[in-house]
């Protein structure tokens, strides 16, 4: 037990000033990018709605990986995850965000779907499509999935927020009470806005396996940047005793077996198709075949794939701080290149055509969800402080 | 007189009467976890390498302080994975592209594309039986006797006992002075074991 009293030196909170510090520069770069993209949205519509709705995909698959993970530990009665819980809360509690940051993309409608043109009703697959794929239903849906979600995530994170206080077991059940449902909810919901967001941008596709594909990546992109944002505090020189190595261990673990379910997913999607191989199926691959658009198949299979299965299969890897580091950095970049290749090809058919506006709009979407996860960790503690498993997970040890 | 033989041979088992290990070690009974802990560390600390515990419930901490190395089962099994694989590939490649040539659907004779659900299942195959079959091996599983239940308060171990065995091949060993460490160390009853 003696090592248990040396955690009671470690604060939970962050130093005022390197609150502020972070903030301000997170409020410089959100000032900055959203004014480039205002320039951006008259220079080139288009660009700018394709650009934003990468972007925007990224946050919130980021922000739903971080809700659905949340509920996982409630569920499953996790004791190694409650010192590194409230960075998850945190990052789920922004769901709501997407209220605000979903209009652009009602407002490209017209810009970014082949469905909400007039010439669609005379389409003979796309005016049967119209019953679902019109643009108030659209915006509807949209607005219900968020709301649901934002349901679950503020609940969740009230009750856990409330068991700072008290200390009590019965947040513990609440929580895991509210996670059942909010699973299910979850995964039909976040399945309905992929195909909305994402899969009807080419209205003539389907593929029932595209809402799982997007909540994985989605997984992969939560916990790549949830492992930067751990290690970040770590070599600020907080959470160094409750997110010891054991810890960051199993979230190496996580990643490297996120990215394996992505692979399985994402592979089964493209298998059924190659065998298959009808015409009404094949032409999304095809298109993505196209020029430079080519490289980026190989680009995902080994950089989102093989490279990080491989490297973080040997459990020394998953405990050196520097690699799995790397590996917050490059899958995050790579659930970036995973949306982009589904998203950018619709517009730019003949290759890839990188844009200013792609960054920008990453910064902007991103900055904004950083605000709102910032804004949790002020006076705030970094940790649980109330959960009952709280010790159980200072104490674990990967046998 | 079957014995003689094999004993002249130097079989395992069957060694000269003089060469074979007469003690299995000393085995020692403590209290708590933190009791057998304490006994292992101060064993190591006395110079003895060759120790095993015995414990109803895993102890955190037995393997760092025994001085374990770490199993390698997960290199066992990553070869058998990827023989897995390999040996699916040549599966498909050969049941399709070289013995029997059948063109389906207009498939080409081999691709990776419908190979990857077989190098998959294959791979973990092999890494199940690995896993299964290389922990039996490396536990010696199975092993028809053993002098650890030799010692008088074997049963301990699965119940409330928790016990620490001082090897005889330890290099330090001498049976007096290992009974005489392991009372020191609060074991509330020693015995030297045959082997």
């Amino acid at each position: 037990m003696a090592h248990h009293r040396e955690h009671a030196s470690e604060t939970y909170f962050l130093q005022a000033e390197a609150w502020s510090a972070v903030r301000n520069s997170l409020a410089l770069i959100a000032l900055v990018s959203w004014l480039a993209l205002a320039a951006g949205y008259a220079l080139d519509r288009q660009q700018f709605h394709f650009s934003y709705l990468v972007a925007f995909a990224f946050f919130a698959s980021v922000s739903l990986g971080a809700l659905f993970f949340v509920m996982l530990q409630h569920l499953t009665g996790s004791a190694w995850s409650v010192t590194v819980r409230r960075l998850m809360e945190n990052m789920m509690r922004a769901v709501p965000l997407a209220f605000l940051l979903v209009l652009p993309v009602f407002l490209g409608v017209h810009s970014l779907y082949e469905w909400s043109h007039a010439e669609a009703a005379k389409d003979p697959v796309l005016s049967a499509k119209l019953g679902y794929l019109n643009e108030k239903w659209f915006m509807l849906r949209g607005l219900i999935a968020i709301a649901l979600w934002s349901l679950f995530a503020l609940r969740l994170y009230a009750i856990s927020r409330r068991q700072d206080d008290s200390g009590s077991i019965e947040h513990t059940r609440a929580a895991a009470k509210w996670s059942a449902p909010g699973t299910v909810v979850l995964f039909l919901t976040a399945s309905m806005a992929a195909f909305d967001w994402i899969m009807s941008l080419e209205p003539h596709w389907f593929s029932t396996m595209y809402g799982v594909y997007f909540l994985a990546g989605g997984a992969v992109g939560f916990m790549a940047v949830l492992i930067a944002v751990v290690l970040g505090l770590r070599s600020a020189g907080y959470l160094t005793q409750s997110v010891r190595e054991e810890h960051y261990h199993d979230l190496g673990k996580w990643l490297f077996a996120l990215t394996t379910f992505w692979a399985y997913v994402t592979f089964s999607q493209y298998m059924l198709i190659w065998y298959g191989n009808l015409p009404e199926e094949t032409f999304w691959f095809h298109k993505r075949l196209q020029g430079s658009w080519a490289a980026f198949g190989p680009i995902l299979v080994i950089g989102h794939f093989l490279l990080p299965f491989f490297t973080l299969l040997p459990r020394a890897n998953k405990r050196n701080i520097k690699l799995l580091g790397f590996f917050a950095g490059w899958m995050t970049l790579m659930h970036f290149c995973d949306l982009y290749w589904q998203i950018m090809p619709v517009l730019h058919t003949k290759g890839v055509a990188l844009h200013w506006m792609d960054a920008a709009a990453w910064l902007a979407v991103g900055s904004a969800y950083g605000l709102v996860f910032w804004q949790g960790l002020k006076e705030k503690p970094l940790v649980p402080v109330g959960d009952p498993r709280l010790e159980q997970c200072l104490a674990f040890h990967n046998v | 007189m079957l014995e003689a033989v094999l004993s002249k041979l130097g079989l395992p088992g069957y060694e000269p009467e003089a060469a074979r290990q007469k003690v299995f070690g000393v085995i020692g009974d403590f209290d708590t976890p933190e009791d057998l802990l304490r006994a292992i560390r101060t064993a190591r600390a006395a110079g003895y390498t060759r120790m095993e515990a015995f414990s109803p419930f895993p102890v955190h901490g037995v393997d760092e302080a025994l001085g374990a190395r770490r199993s390698p089962l997960g290199r066992i099994v990553i070869v058998f994975a990827l023989l897995g694989l390999a040996g699916a590939v040549l599966l498909q490649w050969w049941t399709g592209a070289v013995d029997y040539k059948l063109i389906v659907a207009g498939k080409p004779l081999f691709a990776l594309e419908p190979s990857v659900p077989i190098m998959f299942e294959l791979a973990v195959l092999l890494s199940a039986f690995a896993a299964v079959l290389g922990m039996f091996h490396l536990n010696r599983i199975p092993t028809y006797y053993h002098p650890f239940f030799n010692y008088s308060r074997h049963a301990g171990a699965s119940n409330d006992r928790f016990l620490l065995a001082i090897d005889a091949q330890d290099p330090k060993f001498q049976a007096e002075d290992a009974v005489r460490f392991l009372d020191s160390c609060g074991s509330r009853h020693t015995e030297v074991v045959e082997a």
